[in-house]
């Protein structure tokens, strides 16, 4: 049985390197000159990694990538509760937020970039964008789904309503709205690379398709690379956060299961 | 019960229409100035005039063509695989991690790969589409056949059924509710995606239509793009909507 969990631990693992090997036969396969092998693109690694103003780039793309999804959860959960709870908030807002869906929020970038400049503030803007959707709509999902019961019995015991938003609707909603916030985390992450796409000036986006124009290709995927590595990184990390959050609910799947 | 949806809807409309008003407001007051704001009067009068043309049109069809395709290879892929998942352990086994590695992927970092692979034309742009809308039907279709009542498909074999009808017949419909909201997700996402692609690298397409403008610094023509993709959104959304009222007929909620 040991053996069992411990190759169930380690499938991730294995499925990477299988991904791997598979690139590397393909490569070899096709033996094309834009197509490097993956030993070869992870030998570029080192090179990206060690130069000190690609690291602080990386490091600035984290940086505003951490400080949109904060202000992104900090503002979308209270509006999604109170979404969840009240129909008349919800009827407010549901049509515009439906409009806002289906445009690419980085293509809001050219736009933005007129206003606010290249800086900062318009890619911390742009993640804050694409982070709010998706953890509103699971947190009013999350909300509209807590049972009545709960609400009037909390009532009769004499809380107020904003207590009952925070001490029961929100632990109640807690694991959709965290569903909510995975998804957010990955959308923040593919917002982050294509914002420094349109804005070349800095970030990891930059990098990558600034060594795409100059044709560097081992070091276009070795960067594709570190990107996907953060993602997964980021996703366990969040996943081990979200198993102690709510660890009283049911054993959900361990593969997130939207992803908008 | 009509008399309160109307009231619902309108209810709505009032953030979307405070929203044009805030824009008109600060372009006639003066807050913003019309070459980075124009009012939106003008916007959606560029944007009728627009429509007639037939280099928008093609634009359009363009991109609607890349959206589709990418999106329908997701859609019979993502059933197919989710269901194969769901039915067999063994094809469990080796699927489970794969998607867990590949799904927190941010998919337009691969981009730059399809491209050199596949070239500028339209095969990078649906792959990519393709592989986004992927994961969310594949894993709602993984759910959904996963939680089907193991009661229906007891019965199922006890009336005598083989497999591959159970499969069809028993496990497909039950999970359908599931997989079209899977659908549904997947849409959104191909909307934004094959947007995206279009806005790195391409000769058409509304994405190409919004670079173009942003490079010349007309901010009416980078509006318009962005409205129409947003109807377009609007329009597939409600499509689907209607496609799973029809399919879902007969189920106890839709």
């Amino acid at each position: 049985m040991t053996l069992r969990a411990l190759i169930a631990r380690l499938a991730p693992l294995l499925a990477c390197l299988g991904l791997l090997v598979a690139w590397q036969v393909a490569a070899l396969a096709l033996n094309n000159d834009s197509f490097p092998t993956a030993l070869d693109s992870i030998r570029a690694i080192p090179a990206i990694l060690g130069d000190k103003e690609a690291l602080i780039n990386i490091l600035a793309s984290l940086r505003r990538m951490a400080i949109g999804f904060g202000c992104a959860i900090l503002v979308s959960i209270p509006l999604g509760l109170l979404m969840g709870r009240s129909r008349g908030v919800a009827s407010f807002f549901n049509p515009l937020l439906m409009m806002i869906y289906p445009v690419p929020k980085a293509a809001l970038m050219p736009i933005i970039m007129l206003w606010l400049g290249v800086g900062d503030l318009s890619k911390t803007l742009v993640i804050f964008l694409g982070v709010s959707l998706p953890v509103i709509y699971h947190s009013f999902e999350g909300a509209k789904a807590v049972e009545e019961k709960m609400l009037w019995s909390g009532a009769a015991m004499g809380l107020s309503a904003v207590e009952r938003l925070i001490r029961i609707v929100l632990p109640a909603a807690l694991p959709e709205i965290l569903t909510g916030c995975r998804t957010g985390l990955v959308l923040a992450l593919i917002t982050m690379v294509t914002s420094e796409m349109i804005a070349r000036q800095s970030g990891a986006g930059n990098i990558l398709f600034n060594a795409l124009d100059m044709g560097q290709y081992d070091a276009v995927f070795a960067m594709i690379i570190i990107i996907g590595a953060m993602g997964i990184c980021l996703d366990a990390a969040f996943e081990r956060v979200r198993k102690r959050l709510v660890r009283w609910s049911e054993p959900q799947f361990d593969i997130p299961l939207s992803f908008s | 019960m009509t008399g309160r949806g109307i009231t619902k809807e309108l209810l709505g409309l009032i953030p979307i229409a405070l929203l044009v008003a805030i824009w008109h407001g600060a372009v006639s007051f003066g807050l913003a100035p019309p070459t980075l704001l124009p009012p939106p009067g003008l916007v959606f009068m560029r944007m009728a005039e627009q429509l007639v043309t037939a280099s928008f049109d093609q634009d359009i069809l363009a991109t609607l063509f890349r959206l589709f395709a990418g999106f329908l290879i997701a859609v019979v892929l993502g059933i197919a695989i989710g269901l194969a998942a769901a039915v067999s352990p063994s094809i469990n086994a080796a699927v489970r991690p794969v998607v867990r590695v590949l799904a927190p992927l941010p998919k337009v970092a691969l981009y730059p790969a399809l491209l050199l692979l596949l070239g500028f034309g339209h095969e990078s742009k649906i792959t990519l589409v393709a592989a986004d809308a992927l994961f969310p039907i594949l894993l709602s279709t993984y759910y959904g056949a996963s939680t089907v009542e193991q009661k229906l498909i007891w019965s199922a074999m006890a009336a005598g059924t083989p497999p591959r009808e159970i499969l069809l017949k028993v496990i497909l419909p039950s999970a359908a509710p599931s997989i079209l909201t899977g659908c549904r997700i997947g849409l959104v996402i191909s909307c934004i995606v094959v947007f995206l692609a279009e806005m790195i690298t391409s000769t058409d397409g509304l994405g190409h239509v919004l670079i173009t403008a942003a490079r010349t610094f007309q901010a009416v023509d980078m509006f318009v793009p962005l409205i129409t993709i947003s109807l377009l959104g609007l329009i597939l959304n409600g499509l689907l909507q209607a496609a799973r009222s029809y399919l879902l007929r007969g189920f106890p909620e839709v």
